[in-house]
């Protein structure tokens, strides 16, 4: 089985902390929401959007990191503007979602190909890339450290961001509020917090961070923007908060984990026979067995809970 | 003298119900005192919390704190006026800490932006020591037992300087020694000038705790007195109500065999507290069995136990001989379980559906209305235009929705359903709860009617009224156990009250579940 | 209906405030209904693509209305396609049995896959809107791999099976395009539909179960049986819809076999059919017709890209969501007024 090892090495890890960048930043946003009790499900589509605008306004504005700022600051409005249709229009958030998604999809191409003439992909070469980042010198471009080095800006942004939410979750007023809304909404509505006015705020937070994980897919790591660029990593994203069980820390495990199976998968693929459909299997399987253990998890909670209280009931009667 | 409290007129009327939750409703707090307001659920005392807390306003009346006239129209301005609720069922986030649950939306700063934990806990542990509280600011909400949770809601209360407290029944969900802390707790509370408004069904604390007590019913206060001038008595009839009209409905029947026999149940509520802590009777053929008692005492578990939708933890329930634990609802219902659920919106009714829907619930696979699997709307039609013909449900049509009607008729069309296939045993909770006179009338009528077919039949209700006139044995239950089994013609209203408050009468009175028959 | 038509004009209104050309405006307008004029002889073709519009439709509906919001039709479509494409090929049998056995083929297959993603739910908590998205890409993994290799039957750039037997395909109506008996499976799909839920007892369990869960359980329905029953009926249709788009239109499965997103429209049509076998009947119609529109007309006549049509759709569905915010705060009105006239 010698091909098989030779998927096995440092590369596969480099690949892996790359595509899984975009799923930790929509992961993030995913689990900000469920904290605050909302389930967000359009990140698929936030995502869309924010790849479209960003090379979108990169294109015309001439410069890359402009562009990447301008693309977060729409994302944050899409945000909001789902805040607006989800708290004051009351819209089943479900549909909403599903609507978000399916306009993405769609508008994204039609304005690409409005303005960019009648193609399936576009891209410029005006358009500058982000680049990379030598943090630890070149003598580490072998061995083990060299995982670490020589990513894209937004992957390290990513990491900081992990950080980021960890410190304002869990160390800030506004983080206990938006995790109390989730936990027990009564509990901080009736103790004043402003619940609506949270719940836009992390909508809006997560519009920028969908939308700066759709700018990596699209001037982050190669300059391209194609229908449906995002190609299911939205999902992957809710799927990795719910994994991660909603903390930082465990979101930035669960993308790994399937950014990782989707280098496993394109590996096998470069350096086997295998058929391609088949292989690109592995990340389906992987999701839907990440979730099949939080589901497990779960139930095996309650039960826990119903033995105690049984054994507790026949200890009174004995 | 100046009340710290008062309340002049305070009317409120619930459309969606029809309901009037309070009529005129006069309270006078003074500054230290410790004022209990007891009263059935539904007589008003929520709904008057609620309105002092700033969680509903009222139609008309005034409330003046201090002697000033306040309006109080959301909680933060309740908060600022000094008013504060320890909730019922508790407002707390379980993963976090006594201090944090504390201080969520007043959380002390460290350099404006970031939290400071240290201090959150020097603060809660100062208010704690100084209110004679004493609690872990660091222990979790989740691993903390239910009394000191309660704690931690007083602590809530306290630390946004509340001088007016409301405790919204205490000690439903606490242990005997949870509940002596607790007015431990209270006493010293109003003795630090505190004052307390204390919401509650349980006569024995009013009398141990409180200074005044006010009694409610139906929404208007029915008197207020000092403590040390009154007793359990007079407290339980003031509170069941003089105008009772005797007009028992005889039973020319002698009861049948045992349909129901129901033993030794106990059955948890919804947060896995006990409910229903050992509770034995038996329901024959052409007998009613009425149960009495406040809500809240265990009555609701018990029906649901019997009707399959709760779990038993210990007991029997045995059908006609044969033990059914293990049956699921639409078995019961199969073997002629026929249910009038307390809350018609919510269970009894579908209120997205229209008429037809809701009243093929209980029929849909019997051959009346279905063949080879397919409904027959001719049928189904013909049925529901009869019940609104007996019913005399207003304004009811076949094909239109039940969300428009009103709530009397709503209940009507649920006992049309349930109890035309002539059940076995038939389950009423709450039955006449929001219907008028008539209406009142035809179902004691229809239930007479059944019980004369054979049905067994258990009511359960606060309508004290209700139970009198039609059972031929009362069960009173009081805090999960049956505090007495009686017959109606053999007591008086006030030893019913009494053991409707936990209080024991004279043994002679009382009647074996096993002798139910008689 | 009417909501619907409101909602077609506001979108179009929404539309206009679009970068676009203003020419492109006034086409849209003329696109909309040319696509039903000179449809005289494009009309066939937007019932042979309402045709697996429906039946996805159909699928939804019958989810929703049992409460589980599953999107897996595509999924479902294509195992049901696999089904067609290797019986058609590789199991001989006779004219006429050769489709209906492939269709009953289609259904089981495609019935055990939404069935399994209710499972999932039930036992598992498993969110399913994720899952049966999941569970789609799987399948289109997998009919993607059946292509290339098992059952390739070309050696040609792009992948398709073996064209089916002629036993297998159906009969088409009109020459040159697809209208044939799917479109008639497909309507007698909506009329079962509509009688099951509405007629028969399971399908009444199935709905209040999706309505009113508390007052299911009330009345000893067992809800959870009737949801999994409900998504086994789901994926039946969708598997359906996969199989006649090989037995009926392409006589094969390709690569490019899920491109027209037909399982996805299917949502939209459950959605703005308002969750109603005939109202997936007529919006099935309807947005076939726009799909066709925007391919034909905009995109041949004006160069205006064909994802206008989607975008319209998706707007859409966002004013169907809101519409029921609205609709409520009307009937609440009335309905306190109505009801003080009668106390009064």
């Amino acid at each position: 089985m010698l091909d098989v090892l030779d998927v096995f090495n440092i590369d596969l890890i480099r690949a892996g902390i790359r595509l899984a960048t975009p799923i930790l930043l929509a992961a993030l946003a995913g689990a900000i929401c469920n904290r605050a009790g909302i389930l967000n499900l359009a990140l698929e589509g936030k995502m869309l959007m924010g790849a479209f605008l960003g090379i979108y306004i990169t294109y015309k504005v001439g410069n890359t990191y402009l562009g990447i700022i301008l693309a977060l600051i729409l994302g944050g409005l899409v945000g909001g503007i789902f805040a607006l249709f989800y708290l004051k229009y009351e819209v089943n958030l479900i549909l909403l979602a599903l609507a978000f998604n399916l306009l993405a999809l769609e508008v994204t191409v039609y304005f690409m190909r409005i303005l960019f003439g009648n193609v399936g992909s576009w891209t410029d070469p005006s358009i500058n890339r982000l680049p990379e980042i030598n943090f630890l010198g070149s003598e580490t471009n072998e061995g083990f450290l060299s995982i670490f080095n020589n990513h894209n800006l937004i992957v390290y942004i990513s990491w900081a961001l992990v950080v980021f939410v960890y410190i304002i979750l869990f160390k800030t007023p506004l983080g206990r509020h938006v995790r109390s809304i989730g936990e027990n909404q009564e509990a901080a509505e009736t103790l004043g917090v402003n619940v609506a006015r949270v719940q836009v705020v992390v909508l809006v937070v997560a519009g920028m961070l969908c939308a700066l994980a759709g700018a990596f897919l699209s001037v982050g790591h190669m300059t391209m923007f194609t229908r449906n660029i995002s190609n299911g990593r939205g999902w992957r994203g809710v799927a990795a908060a719910i994994f991660g069980f909603q903390h930082p820390v465990g979101v930035f495990f669960a993308s790994l984990f399937f950014g990782t199976a989707d280098a496993l998968s394109l590996r096998i693929q470069s350096v086997s026979d295998y058929p391609p459909s088949l292989v690109k299997l592995i990340p389906q399987f992987s999701t839907i067995f990440a979730l099949t253990i939080v589901g497990l998890r779960a139930k095996f909670l309650v039960n826990l809970a119903r033995i105690k209280f049984r054994r507790n009931l026949d200890n009174k009667n004995k | 003298m100046k009340y710290i409290l008062e309340t002049k007129k305070i009317s409120k009327y619930f459309e969606s119900s029809n309901v009037q939750a309070n009529d005129d409703v006069d309270i006078k707090l003074s500054k230290g005192e410790i004022h209990a307001v007891i009263g059935e659920n539904g007589a008003g005392k929520t709904t008057l919390m609620n309105i002092l807390y700033g969680l509903v306003s009222p139609d008309s009346g005034e409330i003046f704190i201090e002697g000033v006239e306040k309006e109080i129209n959301h909680p933060n301005k309740a908060i600022n006026l000094g008013i504060g609720m320890v909730h019922q069922h508790f407002k707390l986030v379980p993963s976090y800490s006594v201090a944090e649950n504390i201080t969520l939306g007043m959380e002390p700063r460290k350099n404006k932006f970031f939290l400071d934990k240290k201090e959150e806990s020097k603060s809660v542990k100062e208010l704690s020591n100084k209110m004679g509280l004493e609690i872990d600011p660091d222990s979790l909400i989740k691993n903390l037992s239910v009394g000191m949770q309660q704690r931690v809601e007083i602590l809530k209360v306290l630390h946004r300087n509340a001088e007016i407290l409301i405790f919204d029944e205490p000690t439903a969900v606490l242990t005997p020694q949870e509940v002596r802390e607790l007015l431990k707790i209270v006493k010293s509370l109003a003795k630090k000038g505190k004052t307390i408004l204390f919401i509650t069904h349980k006569l024995g604390e009013v009398m141990e705790v409180a200074d005044t007590v006010t009694v409610m019913r139906q929404g208007s206060v029915v008197g207020t007195k000092k403590v040390k001038d009154t007793n359990v008595n007079e407290l339980a009839s003031m509170m069941v109500g003089r105008d009772i009209n005797f007009v028992r409905i005889g039973n020319p029947n002698k009861p049948g065999e045992v349909v129901l026999s129901v033993e030794d149940l106990m059955v948890l509520n919804e947060v896995g507290v006990e409910a229903v802590k050992g509770v034995s009777f038996e329901v024959r053929r052409n007998q009613i069995v009425g149960i009495a008692g406040v809500s809240g005492n265990g009555q609701n578990e018990l029906v649901e136990a019997i009707v399959g939708m709760k779990n038993i933890e210990y007991g029997n329930l045995t059908f006609y001989g044969d033990n059914i634990n293990k049956l699921n609802v639409g078995k019961r219902r199969d073997l002629g379980m026929a249910h009038i659920p307390e809350d018609r919106i919510e269970t009894g009714l579908n209120m997205g559906a229209n008429l037809e829907d809701n009243i093929v619930l209980t029929g849909y696979k019997t051959d009346q209305f279905s063949k080879f699997g397919f409904l027959l709307k001719k049928e189904m039609q013909k049925f529901s235009k009869d019940i609104i013909e007996r019913f005399s449900v207003a304004s009811a049509v076949p094909g239109e929705g039940v969300s428009m009607l009103s709530g009397g008729n709503m209940q009507k069309v649920v006992l049309g359903r349930e109890l035309s296939g002539n059940p076995e045993l038939v389950i009423a909770n709450q039955p006449t709860r929001g219907l008028d006179v008539g209406s009142i009338e035809f179902v004691h009528k229809t239930l007479i009617n059944n019980r004369d077919n054979g049905s067994a039949i258990i009511l359960v209700s606060v309508e004290l009224e209700e139970i009198f006139n039609l059972s031929d044995v009362v069960v009173v239950m009081f805090d999960g156990l049956i505090s007495g089994i009686v017959k109606p013609e053999e007591v008086t209203l006030e030893e019913i009250g009494l053991l409707m408050a936990g209080q024991p009468i004279d043994e002679d009175k009382l009647i074996q579940y096993k002798e139910m028959g008689v | 209906m009417a909501i619907t038509c409101g909602l077609i004009l506001a979108s179009i209104l929404l539309l206009a405030a679009d970068k676009s050309p203003i020419e492109a405006i006034s086409s849209i307008f003329r696109d909309a209904f040319t696509c039903s004029s000179f449809d005289r002889c494009n009309i066939f073709t937007t019932f042979a693509l309402a045709t697996p519009l429906m039946l996805t439709g159909l699928s939804a509906v019958v989810a929703f209305r049992s409460g589980i919001f599953s999107i897996g039709q595509e999924g479902q479509m294509m195992l049901g396609a696999i089904v067609a494409a290797y019986i058609g090929h590789w199991v001989p049998l006779p004219d006429n049995i050769h489709s209906i056995v492939i269709s009953i083929g289609a259904i089981i297959v495609g019935g055990l896959y939404g069935w399994f993603a209710g499972w999932l739910k039930i036992r598992l908590g498993i969110n399913e809107i994720i899952s049966t998205i999941i569970l789609s890409e799987i399948a289109i993994l997998l009919l993607l791999y059946l292509v290339n290799f098992p059952m390739r039957g070309d050696r040609g750039a792009t992948a398709y099976s073996p064209k089916i037997d002629e036993t297998a395909m159906l009969k088409v109506f009109a020459p040159g395009s697809k209208f044939g008996t799917g479109f008639v499976i497909a309507v007698f799909a909506v009329i079962l539909v509509y009688f099951y839920l509405w007629k028969s007892g399971k399908g009444y369990e199935q709905r209040m179960s999706g309505e009113a869960p508390r007052f299911a359980f009330f009345g000893g329905i067992k809800s959870e049986k009737a949801a999994l029953r409900g998504m086994f009926i789901s994926g039946g249709l969708a598997g359906l819809a996969g199989a006649i788009e090989v037995m009926g239109v392409h006589y094969r499965i390709n690569q490019g076999f899920n491109l027209m997103n037909l399982g996805f429209d299917g949502l939209s049509v459950a959605i703005l059919g308002l969750v109603h076998p005939l109202g997936v009947f007529i919006v099935g119609i309807f947005l076939a017709g726009i799909r066709m529109g925007a391919q034909l007309g905009l995109q041949f006549t004006l160069g205006i890209p064909r994802e206008l049509g989607g975008t319209i759709i998706g707007f859409m569905i966002l004013f169907v969501a809101a519409e029921k915010l609205f609709q409520k705060i009307f009937d609440i009105d009335l309905r306190s007024k109505f009801r003080r006239k009668k106390d009064a």
